[in-house]
């Protein structure tokens, strides 16, 4: 690890202040010289693994800034403050009740105790999990812009087969993110040039030719809340995870379901798909494809084959198109018969 | 510059030199030109070591330590509280759980100076002043929880966090939330009957 | 009762706690990376990222101008350290740093020596290496393999077993098969990571290391570093793990040797996960073709086990389980032709159950099959086939209790209540299956020494070179020493993990228990024979009993005929403190050399097929229930069933665990373990423990361990057989049987993943 200065700033404006004197506009966060920490349980793991090379650390869990740690439910809706960890948000009670995708994506992610350390913030800026992109003697572009990537022809059974590149099929492996851009979620970041809100939708991005751009965010810029919309009818929703293990493990396929139903017919199906894509993956045809129909297992699987028609395959990866598919169909039906 | 070492579009056949990383090394490429318009950091600053102020099971800790000394390391090489296992160094498997304010952390993906000032609590700090081990301890050797004992540590600081938490319920919660503590040795069932029987145990006292 | 701790049965020892329990549970056991080290320095490994080639160029700058750098050991540094052999004490013949050829993906390149972690390992990533790089050759069907016979390459693989005419048996049959299957590349993956401590006083060098071979190391090390092997001492108190990998020395440790002796203080590399997988051993990977051909009424006629296994281009590494396949059951005809292939890859070493694991998981599964295609009850098949004598030396078995495992285990799972038919059975969205299959394991034991000293206090002390690498050997010991002396297991203190006590045999091969015992056993007559002369002796307090069958028990000598006397008087009268027996066991069959063997870290193994008068194996009998979504298709165990029957056991309790270990690992083995290696550069991929998976606690649901009682004089003097590495096998096949079952498709290549399931 290279060496780094810690710093702990007092409020959002001074961590703000200090990335922006140490970086560039130019600069990506995970690649710039200053970089924020939280949990630390992304983070301290690349730069163990030299995969991340600050030389500032800026710690913000000192800011001074209370709602950074609060959950309020309000009419508009929930807002988690960046800084909330994983744990709390998935037992809290408005989240379990509410909006129960969210709570699942939540505690079927990682272990107790990194969701004890991690932070929602954190969680939604996860970097790929690539074993190529991890050790740094593979050739990877998100790693080192330009240099190849070793898993497109490599041992790529984990790896994306929707939003990938020919630069680039690392998947996205977090799950809280999945719940987040099903139920149109807003980011809300602050940095140099001021605050602003976004869809979710806009945080990541598309690998495309600049598989090192990751998300949206410049990196003087905080991330200071999550905001999920009112929708009552997402006391209907789930968020399915299929791993090899039965725990602690990434998702082969996932998906967060959300449904407005009127009988069995699908006013409004929130369809978002883990584990098989590049980023965080709205499912939009495959909601458009339910909307109006009768929600059965014909009509779950010709969503499933919506959602997955764009899927490009590598060697060991081509399963997870059919998986992803019977996991949308089994997310689709477990949530339909859902007593609420 | 270095170059990844395993590019290959030429073949391996002909003989060639290649400037390559050796697999621990990094390749600070673009690392360096991004360094280049940042300002420079005085390597003494860079290099400087933190006074940290740790309370770890109960006792006041100062240490000098450099910033990247994870909490783990601190615990072990610094503290000299070797009972806190690694066992992967990159939170995969639990060995290194403590408690820190009262909740069950991996130590290795925390840097220590992070911690200042917090209340860490390790195995050593379980067991009374009399000897008198915790509920959690004397329940691990009840049911032969263990077999080399190496994850022991990081099993019972994360058991103690599962019940503290709420999500010790029933046997299905406990399997589920002991997720995060990998045992090789596979002592899982006998795991769970610890837990339940210091579970019970805790509650009626 | 408490699950953890079985009732005994007819020869089976109380299931007493572990002695070590409680430093175990309070941090107090100290690994070897945990013992205190005064001004240590700390050491980084760097290590090379192409598996064939030349290291050109070394550039050492950038690492030696990190503050706080000590020194860098590369090449040239080991020139007055004779490279390592291969064999029982060392993983390899490759002396990494000894010349710059590269012969595997992860080798030593370089030590980097700091004042602290942070530094040595900032230094060792900015090693720079410039490679003369050559296209490696990875695994099977990889350009570039060389095939090879493997019998006669190693001492325990010394021919392909056969019986009778396979060729005009199976051509004959009425019903057969002809499959093949394969195992993947295992890394044993201890929670411990691998680590070596060494500094010297003067001339005596002291290496902290987790060791299953503490005196084989010695004598090696000392080899190596041309050195009198009693100017070496391994401390390995307590192993976090082993499973195999710490059986055979690596080249680090006589690197981290050298490098203290450069800076003249303690240094200590703890290797990371990542670097563990190419620089400790690993389970090779395998390809089985086997071909069973039976009558209608279920008789097996003919049976062939072929077998590939790769291994390193230097070092020919044998897993070679067709001399256990080839003994299971009742043949008639035996074939089996086990061949190496090698390829640009570290040398793989003994994993958990090491022959046993591959080559049984692919004979049980094709037993399931046969049993398919014949129509018949998987059980009722074996039990058909079970043998009077062994097959290819028609030796009889010391003892077999299969048949009894396969009752017991399909008693307690519910068996007979199987619907036989591909897919009966459900519950709900969820395919159920259930199977079984056989384990196995060779029983062998080897020379040990142990020294054993009771005092005039009734205090016994008990010292031996084994290894607890979480098996209980202290609880064991002490156990043998508080029966055969009356001394209740809390006055023994047992001292095990070190080179300067009394030499054992590795901890591996499942041989410790019996080899341990029996030398503990032997000691402990020793003095009981002492103590009982001394006290039947003229003017003693048993005068008179001469010959007469006597106990020990609480601190006294109790003979037959009522009388009594204090062990304390009895050493009082001899005007002793203490008594104090050095013993050293050799199995029946030992050569004259054998003793010498053991003191030169080379130990004779005894037993299994090798014996005159008779085989030598434990058995026993896996169920599992398998569940399968019917969407999804992920596969999960909620429910398994192990009988087993290994002789003695001591502690009903260590048993159990151990075994319990053992099926969990069995169900790894099955769905989840395998190091993917990338075919073209012939370099491991998931090299850490997010995506090598092994069972977690949620994965284990219901297990249930049963202890067949079994009484088998012939093994050796303590009656033990091995049982840590029993459970493991046969529980893939056992897994793939219940997968067909619910599915109807046969997997035949571990593991078994949702992938094979979805098509």
């Amino acid at each position: 690890m290279r060496p780094f200065v810690y710093e702990q700033p007092a409020d959002i404006s001074a961590a703000v202040a200090t990335a922006s004197r140490f970086t560039t506009n130019d600069d990506q966060p995970t690649r710039a010289n200053a970089q924020f920490i939280a949990g630390g349980t992304n983070l301290a793991d690349y730069m163990k693994l030299g995969v991340a090379e600050p030389n500032r650390l800026l710690d913000l869990n000192r800011l001074k800034e209370s709602g950074l740690r609060q959950i309020r439910v309000t009419d508009d809706g929930i807002r988690f403050g960046a800084l909330v960890r994983m744990g709390e948000a998935a037992d809290h009670r408005d989240v379990t009740e509410r909006y129960p995708v969210i709570a699942d994506s939540l505690r079927l992610a990682a272990s107790g105790q990194i969701r004890n350390m991690a932070s929602l913030a954190g969680n939604i800026l996860q970097r790929t999990r690539c074993e190529y992109f991890r050790e740094t003697s593979w050739q990877c572009n998100k790693r080192v812009p330009g240099s190849g990537c070793a898993a497109m022809e490599g041992v790529n059974r984990q790896h994306a087969v929707l939003g990938a590149s020919d630069a680039c099929i690392a998947t996205y492996h977090g799950d809280f993110a999945q719940a987040l851009i099903a139920l149109d979620a807003v980011v809300h970041a602050e940095g140099s040039r001021g605050a602003r809100k976004m869809p979710f939708a806009k945080l990541h991005r598309q690998p495309g030719d600049t598989p090192h751009i990751e998300t949206d965010l410049v990196a003087d810029e905080i991330i200071t809340a999550i905001e999920v919309p009112a929708i009552p009818w997402a006391r209907r929703s789930l968020y399915l995870k299929i791993r090899d293990r039965e725990s602690y493990a990434f998702a082969l396929a996932s998906a967060a379901v959300a449904l407005d139903l009127d009988g069995e017919t699908v006013r409004e199906a929130r369809i978002a798909l883990g584990g098989v894509a590049t980023v965080p993956w709205r499912a939009s045809a495959a909601e458009q494809s339910l909307q109006g129909k009768k929600l059965d297992e014909a009509s779950a699987e010709a969503a499933a084959d919506a959602a997955f028609a764009q899927a490009r395959p590598r060697q060991h990866n081509a399963f997870k198109i059919e998986l992803g598919k019977r996991t949308l169909v089994r997310a689709l039906l477990e949530t339909r018969d859902m007593k609420v | 510059m270095s170059q990844p070492s395993v590019a290959s579009n030429n073949g391996f056949s002909r003989r060639r030199f290649m400037a390559g990383t050796v697999s621990a090394a990094a390749a600070p490429l673009l690392a360096s030109t991004a360094q280049a318009e940042a300002p420079v950091i005085p390597q003494t600053k860079l290099r400087q070591p933190v006074v940290t102020s740790l309370r770890i099971n109960e006792q006041p800790y100062e240490l000098s330590l450099d910033t990247r000394t994870s909490l783990l390391d601190a615990l072990r090489d610094h503290a000299g509280l070797t009972g806190t296992k690694k066992g992967c160094d990159h939170g995969q498997c639990g060995a290194c759980t403590v408690l820190v304010d009262g909740k069950r952390v991996l130590s290795c993906l925390s840097f220590a100076v992070m911690n200042e000032g917090k209340d860490i609590t390790t195995v050593e700090g379980l067991a009374s002043s009399d000897g008198k081990l915790h509920p959690m301890q004397q329940a691990f050797i009840d049911h032969d929880a263990f077999q080399c004992g190496y994850c022991t540590p990081g099993q019972i600081l994360s058991a103690i966090g599962c019940v503290n938490e709420g999500h010790a319920e029933s046997e299905n919660d406990i399997r589920e939330y002991m997720s995060g503590n990998i045992c090789r040795c596979a002592a899982y069932p006998n795991i769970v009957a610890a837990i339940l029987q210091a579970r019970d145990e805790t509650k009626g006292a | 009762m408490d699950a953890a701790a079985p009732r005994p049965k007819e020869n089976m020892g109380e299931p007493l706690p572990r002695v070590d329990a409680r430093l175990k549970v309070t941090g107090q056991a100290h690994y070897p990376a945990d013992l205190p080290t005064a001004n240590i320095a700390y050491g980084a490994l760097a290590t090379s990222s192409i598996a064939k080639g030349k290291v050109a160029k070394l550039r050492l700058d950038e690492a030696r101008a990190v503050p706080g750098l000590l020194d860098i050991v590369t090449y040239g540094d080991m020139d007055k350290v004779d490279k390592p052999k291969f064999g029982n004490s060392g993983a390899t013949s490759i002396g990494p740093l000894h010349d710059r050829t590269i012969f595997h993906d992860g080798q030593i390149v370089a030590l980097a020596v700091a004042e602290t972690f942070e530094a040595a390992e900032e230094a060792a990533r900015l090693i720079r290496a410039e490679y003369e790089e050559e296209k490696p050759t990875a695994t099977f069907d990889s350009p570039g393999t060389a095939t090879i016979p493997a019998a006669g390459k190693s001492p325990l693989f010394k021919e392909d077993v056969k019986a009778g005419d396979f060729d005009a048996a199976y051509a004959d049959a009425a019903v057969k098969i002809d499959q093949r299957y394969s195992t993947p590349t295992q890394h044993h993956n201890p929670i411990e990571l691998f680590s070596t401590t060494a500094y010297w006083e003067g001339d005596q060098l002291i290496v902290h290391e987790p060791s299953q071979n503490v005196t084989g190391w010695k004598v090696e090390l000392a080899r190596q570093l041309r050195i009198d092997p009693a100017k070496v001492r391994i401390v390995s108190p307590f192993i976090g793990g082993a499973f195999g990998s710490k059986g055979p020395m690596t080249p680090r440790t006589a690197i981290v040797a050298v490098a203290a002796k450069r800076l003249g203080r303690p240094v200590r590399c703890v290797t990371s996960r990542m670097q563990a997988f190419g620089t400790q051993t690993y389970r090779a990977e395998t390809r089985h073709r086997i071909r069973i051909g039976a009558g209608k009424d279920g008789r097996i006629t003919a049976f062939a086990h072929e077998g590939w296994e790769v291994t390193s281009r230097p070092d020919a590494y044998v897993v070679g389980g067709t001399s256990a396949t080839g003994r299971m059951y009742d043949y008639g005809s035996v074939l089996t032709h086990v061949s190496l292939v090698q390829a640009d890859r570290n040398t793989p070493g003994y994993m958990r159950s090491p022959p046993e694991t591959p080559y049984v998981y692919a004979l049980e599964n094709a037993m399931d099959e046969m049993a398919v295609a014949l129509g018949m009850d998987p059980v009722e098949f074996r039990r058909i086939n079970e043998p009077k004598a062994e097959p290819i030396g028609k030796k009889p078995f010391s003892s077999r209790s299969l048949i009894q495992c396969y009752d017991q285990a399909a008693e307690a799972f519910g068996w007979a209540d199987r619907d036989p038919k591909v897919g009966a059975m459900r519950d709900g969205d969820w395919l159920v299956g259930i199977g079984c299959a056989t384990a196995i394991y060779p029983t062998a034991v080897a020379p040990c020494a142990a020294r054993v000293r009771l005092t005039v206090d009734g205090d016994v002390r008990l010292q031996c070179g084994s290894h607890e690498i979480g098996t209980g050997v202290r609880t064991v010991a002490g156990q043998m020493a508080s029966e055969r002396l009356g001394v209740s297991i809390e006055k023994i203190s047992v001292e095990i993990g070190d080179s300067s006590l009394p030499p054992a045999p590795v901890s591996g091969g499942s041989i410790s228990t019996a080899s341990v015992c029996s030398a503990v056993l032997m000691a402990c007559d020793a003095i009981r024979t002492k103590l009982y002369a001394a006290a039947t002796a003229e003017g003693g307090p048993l005068a008179g009993s001469h010959n007469e069958e006597f106990e020990l028990a609480g601190g006294k000598i109790l003979a037959k005929s009522g009388a009594s006397a204090k062990v304390g008087d009895v050493l009082k009268a001899m005007q002793v403190g203490a008594i104090e027996e050095y013993a050293e066991f050799a199995p029946k069959g030992a050569t004259p050399e054998a003793l010498k063997k053991l003191y030169a870290g080379t130990p004779e193994f005894h037993g299994g097929e090798q014996d005159e008068d008779s085989v030598k194996y434990a058995f026993g009998a896996e169920f599992v229930e398998v569940r399968i979504n019917r969407y999804t298709r992920e596969i999960r165990v909620p429910r398994i069933v192990g009988a087993f029957a290994a002789g003695r056991i001591m502690n009903t309790r260590t048993a159990r665990s151990q075994l319990m270990g053992g099926m969990i690992w069995g169900i790894g083995q099955a769905l989840h373990e395998a190091t993917e290696v990338d075919r073209r550069y012939a370099r491991y991929v998931n090299r850490d423990l997010q995506d090598y998976l092994v069972p977690v606690n949620a994965d284990i649901k219901d297990l249930q361990v049963i202890l067949v009682p079994e009484v088998d004089h012939a093994v050796n003097p303590a009656g033990v057989k091995g049982l840590g590495e029993l459970g493991n096998v046969g529980t893939a096949a056992a897994v793939a049987s219940a997968v067909y079952h619910a599915t109807g498709r046969r997997i035949r290549d571990l593991p078994i993943r949702i992938e094979q399931l979805l098509v």
